[in-house]
């Protein structure tokens, strides 16, 4: 079994940070992963993304044309990597920064306001994490106990911080639970 | 044993590197290898050893030739075309017999190029822009728990031979993060207290130069330079090969294109084609020796690289029997993938596929 996944957004947003829990998540499942940021003459406030690729065996190709997961975390990304999802894939796109708007009728779509989401918790940084938690409800394969143990290894001793995630992680679980969830069987 | 780290293939260099007591670093950022240099200006710090952020490659590059010569563990690192400056002191610490270790992460050329990831270093690595019969060795890590145990290796290799090791890292593995199970380093330590520049109080004096204006003596030096890289030729070509024992065609690659290499070989093996995987590990000394066994049944090489087809005159070299000997590759960029491998290798291998 091999899942792979681009994330997506602006400088800020935290998409190299969510990514890299992430891939710390597959870590503690025991599964082999790969986790590439994108790296160039990005700079702050300009497009940004990863490639997280998860393998139950050795990890061959760590760089994909096509993925089954892409998670847009605003219009740019949107527009860049919705080519790049495989045909019966999955976008997860933050709709406070993006128009609903479906280009392709072979993916499922999720849109969620995350951003407006991350404001109610009252911190706009955690708007990644949100995004996490809709991704792993999706999967379903996450123990809570592993995403907290990958919260501490990125953000080390910095509890408030971590509550203030976990806290956000499960408003992006829940979402997907608490809404009509017809794009995500 | 420790417990699995999720780290980036620079982070790992350094770390690997102060696991093998590396005490002087010199260095000058460059994309995509300047998270060594970040990694150990705090940790040396830390650790009292010595960080020397240089002004330039060249001096960097002499920096570890002086520190060397004292018998300190030393490593640089950079990357292309800083590393085509550092060729003259690559060349004086063969010369000089200097145990140096040099990271080079690689992105893309020629010249200036861009910091795209390529695997363009590859003759550069192996045959060197220096001066004079002398070799490095290469040492190509596929993935990041490698890249410890090379880094590990470089170190003892270097002291070993007293000579500079090169450790030729994909710009794509220096990037990219996986999981690392952190060994210890299983190499012996080596004793420089014959020939390292310590003082000589109590004993005759000691000189290291590359300089030898009698031409017998300078003879002589090479030849013994030149015995020693018969040795190491004869002695550590080091490679991985994946189901070549029945292949009759040979996928060839190096460094991270090999992963995508097997996972072709999966796909054509999974439609009845014998394909195999053969990875060279050490690029100097190449493996000449195990891949001229192979050509014995092999009827089709096909070499993989993320160049214009460098390693592929090495694969020329060792392939003695009449297999042929194609070519699929890409300067610089995205990895080729392996739908395009697959593709390109649907039009070269159509006659061997059909004949098999």
């Amino acid at each position: 079994m091999i899942k792979n996944f681009i994330i997506s957004g602006s400088g800020g947003q935290g998409v190299l940070s969510v990514g890299s829990i992430l891939a710390n998540i597959f870590m503690l499942n025991d599964l082999f992963v790969s986790y590439c940021p994108c790296y160039g003459a990005e700079m702050r406030g300009g497009a940004v993304n990863c490639e997280i690729n998860m393998s139950d065996s050795e990890l061959l190709c760590v760089q994909n044309d096509k993925v089954d997961f892409v998670i847009a975390l605003n219009q740019t990304s949107f527009d860049k990597f919705i080519s790049k999802v495989k045909e019966n894939g999955t976008i997860i796109v933050n709709s406070s920064l993006a128009k609903i708007n479906k280009t392709r009728d072979d993916i499922k779509y999720i849109f969620a306001p995350l951003t407006q989401e991350a404001m109610k918790l009252g911190n706009i940084k955690i708007t990644n994490s949100i995004a996490l938690g809709v991704l792993s409800k999706i999967l379903g394969n996450f123990t809570l106990d592993n995403v907290k143990l990958a919260y501490e290894k990125i953000l080390k001793n910095k509890a408030e911080l971590i509550q203030k995630n976990i806290e956000a992680y499960l408003v992006g679980y829940n979402y997907i639970q608490e809404k009509d969830c017809i794009q995500c069987q | 044993m420790s417990e699995k780290q999720l780290l980036k293939g620079n982070i790992a260099i350094a770390k690997a590197a102060l696991e093998c007591g590396c005490s002087c670093y010199f260095g000058y950022p460059i994309t995509p290898q300047t998270e060594i240099g970040e990694y150990l200006s705090l940790e040396m710090q830390k650790r009292n050893l010595a960080y020397v952020c240089a002004e330039s490659e060249i001096a960097a590059i002499n920096m570890a030739l002086g520190a060397a010569s004292s018998g300190a563990k030393v490593m640089t690192s950079s990357s292309s075309c800083a590393v085509a400056l550092m060729q003259e002191g690559l060349s004086y610490a063969c010369s000089d017999e200097l145990p140096i270790v040099l990271v080079n992460v690689m992105r893309a050329g020629p010249g200036q190029g861009y910091i795209y990831p390529s695997q363009g270093d590859y003759n550069q690595s192996t045959i060197g822009g220096g001066n004079g019969d002398y070799q490095t060795i290469v040492l190509s890590p596929c993935n990041v728990q490698e890249v410890v145990e090379m880094t590990y290796k470089s170190f003892y290799m270097a002291q070993k031979y007293r000579n500079p090791v090169i450790l030729l890292v994909d710009g794509l593995l220096g990037q990219m993060a996986e999981p690392v199970n952190f060994i210890n380093n299983p190499y012996e330590e080596i004793d420089n207290s014959s020939w390292r520049l310590d003082g000589a109080k109590g004993r005759p004096s000691r000189e290291i130069h590359s300089l030898e204006p009698e031409q017998n003596k300078l003879n002589q030096h090479i030849l013994k330079l030149s015995e020693k890289y018969r040795y190491i030729e004869q002695n550590e070509q080091d490679f991985e090969e994946y189901l070549c024992d029945d292949a009759d065609i040979i996928l060839t690659a190096f460094g991270t294109m090999a992963r995508v290499a097997k996972a072709v070989c999966n796909h054509f093996r999974e439609q009845g084609l014998k394909y195999g995987v053969f990875r060279p590990k050490t690029l100097y000394p190449f493996p000449y020796k195990r891949l001229r066994e192979l050509s014995i049944k092999a009827k089709l090489f096909i070499d993989i690289e993320m160049n214009l087809g460098q390693m592929l005159r090495d694969i020329r070299l060792g392939v003695l029997s009449n297999a042929q000997v194609s070519f699929v590759g890409k300067p610089v960029g995205d990895w080729l993938k392996k739908e395009e491998i697959i593709s390109a290798i649907e039009n070269i291998a159509k006659e061997c596929h059909a004949s098999l």
